[in-house]
Parts: C-alpha cells; structure tokens; sequence
C-alpha cells in the first residue's frame, strides 16, 4: 500500500450533500474521526475533489483503504471513491446508523442539533474499530 | 399480477396499483376476505424520503377510522398514518422490523403495513378513493410540489 506521501493513511470520504441533515452527520461524523479520534491514522479526503478530478485527492483514495459516509441512498462517496480507483474497506449509510441508535434524531443542517452531534459520534466510534484494524494490519505487514 | 397506472411529474415516476382502493391520505386497502391489508402508496414513500422506522399497532388492538395505525419516520419527518378504516389489527408486517426500507422499495408489495379486520367496510370503503381516483388527485398533488 504506498500510503499518503509515504505514510499509512486511512482515507475518509463524507457524502457531500450540503442543505441536507444526514449528510451533516456524515460530514460531523468524518471530523470527528479525523480531528479528534484517530488524527494520526486517517485522513479526510472531500469528495467534490474527486467529482472534480483532483489529481492528489484520486491518488489518495487509489492508494489507501477507504470509510465512506453516505448521507442518503444516492451514496455518492462510495460510488465517487469506486470511480476513482478506491478500495473501500467500510461503507457507513447515515440511515442505517441512525436505525441502531433511534434516541439519536439528528436535525439542523447548518448546525446539527445535539442529537445529531450524538449520531455522528456514535458513527464516528463504529469507524475507528475498522481503522485501528486496518492500521494494526498495516503494521503486521511491515513487520512481517 | 398487480397493473399500475403511472404518471411522470419533473424526473419523478409515480406508479398506482389498480387492484386495491386508498384513503386521500395515500394508505392503499386491499380487500382480502373480510380482512383488509393496507400499506402507502409510491407517492406517499416518495414524498416522504426513506423510512429509518415504522410503528405499526400491535395485533389484537383495535382502530377506528382516523384513529392513529401507525407512525412512520423517514429522514425528513414524522408522519402519523390514520386509519382508513374501523377493526382490529390481526397482523403486522414483521419485515418492517428489521428492514423498514421494504416501505420505499416495494410499497405495493413487501412494503405493506398491516392486515386490519374490518368492523364496517362496506360503509367505509364509500369514503375511499378508487385507483382512478386517487391517481388523479396523487398526480395534482405531486404537480403543485414540483411547481412550487
């Protein structure tokens, strides 16, 4: 895996679907998981440069495994994060995840109530067992 | 095999089961016996976005015309679902437990509600749209959405 500028990256891709409240989950959730869970393993990839063909963003989700968050069944990350070559090791739907935490009823769109910063925690904390997972895997590689 | 009237309104294709009959508030009947099942129309899961839960009363309680059968809600918003008719609830729809999106995917279908008997439905099915019907109005609903 050549890894962003050298280093194992897991690459996050939130949907991007502005105005819409599951796709602010999906959005907080990627911060979440990038600035303050697993800063150090991840990195947050935006998904309007890969629709516009960015170069360095393709070559990223190309070369390292990929968490996608979808904000409706459209699931343009995932689809944009395929187009572009990815591997993703993980798809999060927001409504899905919404399904398992019910107390969790995310609204605003701006700025997303407290249940919906709940959601997206909660989702962020699903993702980093599959991050430390391909981390530690990544690890057992180059010490095999 | 169920045959559908079909409208498209903007890029929306909505469809209307011809075998069954619906309340305006799109809950299609259909009547099996003297036990309706009931369920919502195309319209009505498109209008309303994708299903994160449906609560459908339980077996055994009884409803009586516009009395709540169910709540619906989807990713834009909570929807209460009168009850067409009068009678008891004698079963509910158990993929709607684990897979609510059955509502969106096949309305017609898979995605029913609820097997209701009927206490009075030759008087209340009077009050009910038939597919010509409600396919008339489901499409000036959906036209003055789209223009709006």
């Amino acid at each position: 895996m050549p890894g962003i500028e050298g280093s194992f990256k897991v690459v996050i891709v939130p949907c991007s679907g502005i105005g819409k409240t599951f796709g602010s989950v999906s959005r907080e959730a990627a911060y979440i998981i990038s600035e303050d869970l697993r800063p150090d393993d991840t990195e947050l990839v935006a998904l309007a440069k890969l629709v516009m063909g960015e170069e360095s963003a393709i070559a990223k989700v190309a070369g390292n495994p990929a968490i996608t968050i979808d904000g409706c069944k459209l699931a343009c990350a995932s689809k944009m994060v395929k187009e572009s070559g990815g591997n993703i090791s993980q798809e999060f739907d927001v409504l899905d995840v919404y399904r398992r935490y019910k107390e969790f009823r995310p609204e605003g769109i701006a700025e997303l109530n407290e249940n919906g910063v709940k959601l997206a925690k909660a989702l962020a904390n699903e993702a980093t067992v599959t991050i430390d997972r391909l981390t530690a895997d990544n690890k057992g590689g180059q010490n095999a | 095999m169920t045959e559908f009237l079909e409208t498209m309104v903007d890029k929306f294709i909505f469809k209307v089961a011809t075998d069954r009959l619906y309340s305006v508030e799109g809950i299609w009947l259909k009547l099996e016996g003297n036990r309706v099942r009931i369920g919502v129309s195309d319209f009505f899961q498109q209008h309303n976005g994708d299903v994160a839960f449906a609560e459908i009363k339980a077996v055994g309680k009884d409803v009586s015309a516009g009395s709540e059968v169910a709540t619906i809600e989807t990713m834009k918003v909570n929807v209460e679902l009168p009850s067409p008719i009068t009678g008891k609830v004698v079963e509910v729809n158990p993929v709607l437990i684990t897979a609510p999106e059955a509502i969106n995917q096949d309305p017609f279908g898979n995605g029913w509600l609820a097997v209701i008997e009927a206490s009075d439905w030759d008087a209340e099915k009077t009050h009910l749209l038939d597919s010509q019907a409600y396919f008339k109005k489901m499409k000036e609903d959906a036209e003055r959405e789209v223009n709006n």
